[in-house]
């Protein structure tokens, strides 16, 4: 899909135009931002909001995400065991230390 | 004020246009202009006089009006400051703008080119391989299967930079986005306060508005409560012109519920260029 992010008021009411008149092509609106389908139709409304706002138009091509295929099993576990745990107030880094879990830094310097 | 239409020359604080052949159009856009189509002597007019002009108006926004009218009286808000502030930090703010543009399409077009080659190379060597198994003469294509690698080689290269250059121009625009997004919060506490500058001028003149509703031809209800008005723009003209210091005149075209140049100047309280 299409992410398109405005960033002034002026693109921000085209863009709310736009979802108006072309509802079909929009997938999700999401305040200032919507989801576009990804269609030439999609393309051609994203281009024309960049066209009329420049810079102050945002658009991201997205795609779902799988985190079994773009995830090591690592994180996926540190994540859910960390929802799991006991203390409420336990920052992560601490409910790390000491056990298999990845460090939030060395997540933080690898790419998926 | 002085009107002279057609080398006549009228005077004083009510002037009826009847019978002239000017019309309202012509006597609203000659109010204060430095090029008038006719010459209309009078003081210049202010931001409240903007909105009842010309009564009936065309398009009348009652609030905006009123804020003005609330102005002219000398009200103000205690959210001006806040909207100066706000104001002038979005004038300095400068959201820097980046060609992202140029640096996708090379990737594109090196993309494509890169694709283009790695085709033709694949093809050469499909051409080299089946003239072997003919042991036909290799010596030509072997030239172009090597040609066409080194370019390929080359198209990779230059791929490969496009992409990095991209990728270093979206890291810019990605930081460009923060005073993007800063400058859009201004610009929303601009408008906020704007309105909110607009309901309190708009509210300490409501009294006023009610008194002038009532002095004003027309059927209108207003609630004690700001805002809650309930009848039609030309009544809240109406009214407005009333209760704004008016200098300069206003055009009264053809309201059929006035009668007449000097009935019009003693409701609006204000001098008067009368249409027929």
């Amino acid at each position: 899909m299409l992410l398109v992010v405005t960033y002034s008021r002026a693109a921000r009411t085209t863009l709310r135009n736009v979802r108006r008149t072309h509802e079909s092509a929009v997938v999700r609106e999401l305040g200032r931002a919507a989801l576009f389908e990804e269609t030439e139709l999609g393309a051609f409304l994203a281009l024309r909001l960049r066209a009329k706002h420049g810079d102050d138009v945002q658009i991201e091509r997205t795609q779902p995400f799988n985190e079994f295929a773009a995830v090591r099993e690592a994180v996926r576990d540190a994540a859910e065991a960390y929802e799991d745990r006991e203390a409420a107030s336990t920052p992560y880094v601490k409910f790390a230390a000491g056990t298999d879990h990845p460090d939030p830094d060395s997540m933080r310097g690898t790419d998926l | 004020m002085r009107v002279i239409v057609d080398g006549r020359s009228y005077e004083g604080r009510v002037i009826d246009l009847t019978g002239t052949d000017v019309s309202a159009a012509t006597a609203v856009e000659s109010v204060g202009a430095t090029d008038p189509p006719i010459h209309v002597d009078c003081p210049v007019p202010g931001d409240a006089h903007e909105h009842v002009r010309r009564l009936p108006p065309e398009t009348f926004d009652r609030r905006a009006a009123l804020a003005a009218a609330a102005r002219a009286l000398g009200h103000a808000s205690p959210a001006r400051s806040a909207l100066d502030e706000a104001r002038s930090e979005l004038a300095d703010l400068s959201a820097p703008s980046v060609d992202v543009d140029a640096a996708r399409r090379r990737v594109a077009e090196t993309g494509e080119k890169e694709e283009r080659l790695r085709e033709r190379v694949a093809e050469l060597r499909g051409r080299l391989q089946a003239r072997r198994e003919i042991d036909a003469d290799t010596t030509a294509v072997e030239a172009q299967l090597n040609e066409a690698t080194s370019r390929l080689a080359e198209a990779e290269t230059e791929r490969i930079a496009a992409e990095q250059a991209l990728e270093r121009a979206e890291a810019v625009a990605r930081d460009a986005r923060d005073s993007r997004e800063r400058r859009l919060e201004l610009e929303d506490r601009v408008a906020n306060r704007e309105r909110e500058i607009r309901r309190d001028l708009a509210a300490a003149v409501w009294d006023r508005f009610r008194a002038a509703i009532r002095s004003v031809p027309g059927t209108a209800t207003v609630g004690a409560a700001p805002g809650t008005y309930d009848g039609d723009r030309v009544t809240a003209a109406l009214a407005v012109a009333r209760l704004a210091p008016l200098d300069a005149p206003v055009v009264v075209d053809g309201l059929d519920r006035i009668d007449g140049a000097e009935a019009a100047a003693s409701i609006l309280e204000a001098p008067v260029i009368y249409i027929g």
